[in-house]
């Protein structure tokens, strides 16, 4: 038994105690795919930037993975000032146990003060183990990091599903936080500087790696529940009738949506009822949300403030859902439509 | 297979409030946290395919007994309550340490517990006890196989719009559940009734051997306060709201009122203006 639980910390060691506070750095891992980074790491780099001013500290992207020396390039309008890249054919793909080692290595030679990550599935898995690893707390899904007049960090985070909001304070360093990319806007910096890349030297055990990667699912964007799908299509009472759901279909497949239904379309059985938008069916959080013929009650709103991007088709401007939508086209759905998708697939193709 | 589940008592959100005057929360009903449900259920489902057994742990005040009694009467066979005086007010880091302490003392195959609270929401006590026990981890899963025979698992993880890498790994290890695995279990009359005679194990620290005051935990919750409304913008006189609706906006100070654009033209040039909005906030790119 003994053995079983050697790794608990019985006291914690000092890795970065606060008397030693010689903790410099605003971190965070950029995230990368088919050799290009992702937005939320541009996204990242601008919210690190503003960190770093207030504690007067550097700023650093960690970027990690197989050939990737040249992404550091890319963060030259974000005014990062460094780059470490870990280079491994190891860190090919995603596995945390080799992610978590790695990051872990570098983490404890340089010693920063914030590591930040992104609420993606890779965030959410890297940032606990990270955290667990050092044996420092996590802040997950943070708002607002403050800094006082000692630099003392302290951040507020949403809890009880959003009705509240704690304030947290971490009693070591480093802070390990993520957040969601999506609340931050892109920040340039004035001046044009490519960071100083630093190449980390790490070992890679491939045995401390427990999870073999089998395959990839690739989900079929028409397909996916309307909860987790990218771009959502959502029909209300002014389809009418069955038919008309060809041309939204149509459109779906070139947009790469989930079609979903209002409350009326279900009990219509114009859409299943797994595919309900609102009250009593799913809550979506898309980058888009088509929504055709839904006039906007209550029950459908809720469950759709989420969504990044609303485009209400409407015959009535003056509906509920148009006061919520970011933009209204006031017509009939079933001409708009089927222009929309002859147009889309004259000039455009889907890019996620 | 030798099961043990985290599970942990809640406010239901749906119902708490947060009370400005007291600065403490108001209307709380404590629920077994749905996402628990689920890893309960997930649990049982496999005892009933390869035997064994299903052990609840909770780590809270006398009341979180509740949960336990509900995971009983969902069939669990053991419930274990960690309950102490100590253990109040534990931030998750600590938390974390005394389950797997726990944890350590007992066999176990698989451990199951929710990816992320629906109160707290932290996401780090899986990590942590897979830490502790030097266990593997796989986080978000939504589809969980397991091969008795061979000790291995093979399981489904949730990525970005809906796509799903499948991981395989030896057993004991450590998974932490989405709540889409698969629907709670109704258990039978007879397991409901079985359920209510059953026992609750109490441990505390000392018997636990633990001494709280030797772990330093990881965070300090300063205090709780009301979540502040990003982004206040007032409605302008040309916003589609009324005279009433742009009133009671002012009175609560503002909220969010994002500008929306309304196009009345032919489809054709409404279709075209859609495609314009679609490519100025990226959703689609046009074709080289």
């Amino acid at each position: 038994m003994a053995e079983k639980d050697q790794r608990i910390p019985q006291q914690t060691t000092d890795f970065h105690s606060p008397e030693k506070n010689d903790s410099k750095g605003v971190w965070f891992v950029a995230e990368h795919k088919d050799g290009k980074l992702e937005k939320p790491a541009f996204l990242l780099a601008g919210e690190c930037k503003s960190l770093a001013t207030k504690l007067g500290e550097e700023t650093v992207a960690i970027i990690m993975g197989h050939q990737i020396k040249d992404l550091a390039a890319e963060f030259a309008p974000y005014g990062i000032n460094k780059a470490f890249v870990i280079e491994d054919n190891r860190l090919e793909k995603y596995t945390g146990d080799t992610y978590v080692d790695a990051l872990a290595q570098v983490v404890s030679l340089n010693k920063p003060s914030i590591i930040l990550f992104a609420t993606t599935p890779m965030g959410n898995d890297l940032a606990p183990r990270l955290a667990a690893r050092l044996r420092v707390g996590l802040i997950s899904r943070y708002t607002e990091i403050e800094v006082d007049k000692d630099k003392k960090l302290t951040a507020r985070r949403p809890i009880h599903g959003g009705k509240a909001q704690a304030t947290v304070s971490l009693l070591r360093k480093p802070l390990v936080a993520t957040l969601d990319p999506q609340l931050l806007t892109l920040l340039k910096s004035k001046e044009i500087e490519e960071p100083q890349v630093t190449e980390c030297k790490v070992n890679i055990d491939s045995k401390n790696n427990r999870t073999r990667l089998i395959d990839y699912l690739k989900a079929d964007p028409c397909a996916v529940c309307v909860s987790e799908a990218e771009i959502v299509i959502g029909v209300g009472k002014g389809l009418a009738c069955a038919e008309n759901l060809k041309p939204i279909e149509e459109l779906a497949r070139i947009l790469g949506a989930s079609v979903g239904g209002s409350r009326r379309a279900t009990d219509e059985r114009w859409i299943v009822d797994e595919r309900r938008i609102g009250l009593t069916g799913k809550t979506i959080a898309p980058k888009l949300y088509l929504i055709c013929g839904i006039s906007g009650a209550f029950h459908h709103t809720l469950s759709i403030k989420g969504s990044q991007l609303m485009v209400a088709i409407n015959t009535d401007r003056n509906a509920p859902i148009a006061k919520m939508a970011d933009l209204v086209l006031v017509g009939d759905m079933q001409q708009i439509i089927p222009e929309l998708t002859k147009q889309l697939r004259e000039v455009m193709k889907p890019t996620n | 297979m030798k099961i043990i589940v985290c599970i942990k008592q809640v406010p239901d959100p749906t119902i708490v409030k947060f009370n400005i005057e007291t600065g403490t929360l108001d209307n709380i009903r404590y629920i077994l946290d749905p996402v628990d449900e689920i890893a309960l259920s997930e649990a049982i489902k496999i005892r009933e395919r390869d035997w064994g057994k299903v052990t609840a742990v909770s780590l809270g005040p006398p009341r979180a007994e509740e949960v336990l009694r509900t995971a009983l009467k969902m069939g669990v066979d053991e419930a274990i309550h960690l309950c102490d005086e100590a253990f109040d007010n534990l931030d998750v880091y600590s938390t974390s340490i005394v389950l797997a302490k726990l944890i350590a003392t007992r066999q176990y195959d698989l451990i199951l517990c929710g990816r992320e609270s629906i109160d707290e929401g932290t996401g780090f006590l899986g990590a942590g006890i897979a830490e502790w026990l030097n266990l593997p981890l796989v986080t978000a899963v939504t589809r969980l196989d397991i091969f008795a025979d061979t000790k291995t698992a093979r399981v489904h993880r949730r990525l970005k719009g809906g796509d799903r890498e499948i991981l395989e790994c030896q057993l004991p290890a450590v998974f932490t559940v989405e709540s889409v695995l698969r629907k709670p279990v109704y258990p039978p009359l007879k397991t409901i009734l079985a359920g209510l005679k059953k026992s609750i194990t109490k441990i505390d620290a000392k018997s636990l051997g633990i001494d709280v005051r030797s772990i330093e935990p990881a965070m300090a919750v300063v205090g709780i306060s009301q979540p502040k409304p990003r982004l206040k913008k007032t409605a302008t006189i040309d916003s589609k709201l009324s005279a009433h609706e742009r009133m009671k906006l002012l009175m609560s100070g503002g909220t969010q009122q994002k500008g929306s654009k309304t196009v009345e033209k032919t489809p054709q040039a409404a279709a075209a203006d859609l495609i314009q909005f679609l490519i100025i906030n990226g959703i689609i790119s046009k074709q080289e």
